[in-house]
């Protein structure tokens, strides 16, 4: 079952978006959902154990792979890192790969909601991201208009 | 000049004063003889779904702050997240308090993949970092496992020891959560370490499963024995202390008021009305009118300004309600300004502490002064079977609690009618009564009439007439004395000792 809801994909787009804006190699291809995923690793880790964490990355995974078909060649590890990436990789269709990456993101957490929901999976990601300023999975601009 | 008494009299002891820590759990603290013990090692024991971790979740949370923070080490039992889906259920959680006042740790890969050191170490390092006031390790029992399957009985004694030292030495009040059984106690070392062990089980009975909390050791302070019923509500654990109403009872005053019933003839049957605190029995066969009396002594207490409590067992708000108004009375009203609670009690697994409390916080909450019991045989049959063996000592401390609490209480109870003997009640608790009034069925001149008859009046005086009564739109009624006399009115069949033209009360049916 697909959890990446439109707020869900929102909301790990930002995630994706501020991770891009941060230092990073210009040599470096790969995916910025695997920093995402690699800064949610420990604090998740902490709480549900390697294997818990890898358990829910692999489904995340799965369930993305059936949809963005480049995913199919990644693999969970032992540790729970994302692995089975390679720069050849990275010649593909920009916007594909974009997807790709908003789609693991937003599978992953809407996950975390599922299990502990909305208000607790903030707080992990403000323990992995804090200087991300967020109140709630919507965006700001999405509050604002509401407002 | 000063007197040196100080210097001639022997000098207490200078005992080290160990602080109490709160649980969390209300009852619990009364049980444990105050709280816990400030650095005590304690164990949470117990069999699957008792309420192990929930208990262990209420403390961390009724304590831990940003200052004095708590570590929840999971193991091998229920992982932090899935403990964090189900545990933000009930109200104490805070979500607040995650992160800085309360961190979860997972160590389940450290005891899985390295020895007994390594755990003892990251649990040090974890501790050493943070300062924690509370630590807990659940399930504690994995890591027992583990140790029995890769080393022997004293290096586990001698984890456990260390363990113990190292969390006592850094100040932290520690709980290990596991699953056990009481057979395990006697030869595991982790029980011989501990300062305190409280028990967890359910008690299956028929189809009834009642949970119980037991302090099985707590050093350093006296804690009340026995199995003491807990129950697990959105609120978390709620502990009903097997003594609650034995202690604290207040004296009754010297000089106690008279309560009206709502009946004037009753009232004086009954020496002018019932007395302040007294717990009147209301004893009668189905039909006889005894919850209309109940009704009726309740809506006196509220014309007069007392609030008043109804714990109902065989009807539900409404409907008593609804009856009531049939009697001209209204108890709508009170109800929604406050003056007056119907507790319908939910039936079938219920305890009479639990139940006591229920009671009690009522009271507390509405100010009552009066209070009923309709009726008793309900109120047995709400009850987990485990239960009903001890119903009458339940009822004794159960009634000395409530009159304690400054109550007046009126109980009903049915019993049934024989044409040869007046019981009381079935339950040979008329002895836990102040006062008893029973009612009964009579056949007289080919009709069934009622009569009632103040049997027992602690306090004072009081009638010894057998009156007629009647229940009318106005409710129970009692008749003007009739003329007519008879012998043998308790059998229910009496005899005509006198002959008095005298008209039925209620019409009879002419050909």
């Amino acid at each position: 079952m697909s959890r990446a809801t439109p707020q869900m994909r929102d909301f790990a787009g930002r995630l994706i978006a501020y991770e891009k804006g941060g230092p990073k190699s210009s040599e470096d291809k790969t995916p910025v959902a695997f920093h995402v995923c690699e800064k949610l690793r420990p604090h998740l880790a902490t709480l549900a154990g390697k294997a818990g964490f890898r358990a829910l990355l692999s489904r995340a995974l799965a369930v993305a792979s059936a949809e963005v078909p480049w995913l199919r060649a990644v693999q969970v590890e032992a540790d729970g890192a994302l692995g089975g990436w390679d720069d050849s990789n990275a010649q593909g269709n920009p916007e594909e790969m974009e997807e790709g990456c908003v789609l693991l993101v937003a599978q992953l957490l809407g996950l975390l909601v599922a299990f502990i929901g909305e208000d607790l999976t903030l707080r992990l990601v403000r323990e992995a991201w804090p200087k991300l300023a967020l109140n709630d999975l919507d965006s700001e601009d999405k509050n604002e208009k509401e407002n | 000049m000063k007197k040196k008494t100080n210097a001639t009299k022997s000098k207490a002891p200078n005992k080290v004063a160990i602080r109490q820590m709160p649980t969390g759990v209300r009852g619990l603290d009364d049980i444990l003889g105050g709280g816990i013990p400030e650095f005590s090692f304690n164990i949470i024991a117990g069999t699957p779904g008792c309420g192990k971790t929930t208990l262990a979740h209420q403390i961390v949370f009724a304590n831990a702050t940003a200052k004095k923070p708590a570590l929840y080490f999971t193991v091998l039992g229920e992982p932090a997240m899935k403990m964090l889906r189900y545990q933000q259920q009930y109200s104490f959680f805070d979500a607040d308090k995650l992160g800085a006042a309360i961190r979860f740790i997972n160590v389940a890969d450290v005891v899985m993949e390295k020895d007994l050191d390594a755990v003892f170490q990251e649990i040090a390092k974890q501790v050493a970092a943070v300062g924690p006031s509370i630590v807990v390790v659940d399930s504690f029992r994995t890591v027992v496992r583990k140790v029995l399957n890769s080393a022997g009985e004293l290096e586990m004694q001698s984890f456990v020891q260390r363990l113990a030292q190292f969390l006592t030495g850094w100040e932290a009040t520690t709980f290990l959560v596991g699953e056990y059984v009481q057979e395990e106690i006697r030869d595991n070392p982790v029980f011989t370490i501990a300062d305190g062990l409280i028990w967890l089980s359910q008690v299956a009975e028929r189809n009834s499963v009642v949970r119980k909390l037991q302090i099985m050791k707590l050093r350093g302070q006296g804690s009340v024995p026995g199995l003491h019923t807990i129950r697990i509500s959105d609120g978390g654990l709620q502990a009903f202390s097997r003594t609650l109403g034995l202690v604290g009872r207040k004296e009754r005053p010297a000089r106690q008021r008279r309560l009206s019933i709502g009946i004037p003839e009753l009232d004086s049957m009954l020496g002018g009305g019932i007395l302040e605190g007294d717990s009147l029995l209301i004893a009668g066969p189905s039909g006889t009118g005894k919850s209309a009396l109940a009704t009726q002594f309740i809506a006196e207490g509220l014309r007069r300004g007392e609030a008043g409590i109804m714990a109902i067992f065989e009807e539900r708000p409404q409907g008593y309600a609804d009856r009531a108004e049939n009697f001209g009375l209204d108890l709508e009203t009170p109800r929604r300004k406050g003056k007056l609670e119907i507790l319908y009690l939910r039936p079938l697994d219920l305890s009479v502490d639990e139940t006591m409390q229920e009671i009690l916080d009522a009271i507390e909450r509405v100010g009552a002064k009066r209070l009923v019991i309709d009726s008793l045989v309900g109120f047995e049959m709400a009850l987990a079977p485990g239960f009903r063996a001890d119903f009458r000592e339940s009822l004794y401390r159960m009634i000395g609690a409530l009159t304690g609490a400054g109550v007046t209480i009126l109980s009903t109870v049915e019993v049934e009618d024989t044409f040869t003997a007046l019981a009381f009640s079935h339950y040979t608790i008329s002895f836990l009564t102040d006062d008893i009034i029973r009612m009964r069925y009579v056949e007289i001149d080919g009709q069934l009439r009622k009569v009632m008859m103040v049997v027992k009046m602690r306090g004072g005086n009081h009638s010894k007439d057998i009156r007629e009564y009647v229940i009318t739109d106005k409710g129970v009624v009692i008749i003007h004395p009739r003329q007519t006399d008879y012998a043998g009115l308790t059998t229910g069949q009496p005899t005509r000792s006198g002959q008095h033209n005298e008209s039925a009360p209620e019409p009879k049916a002419t050909k």
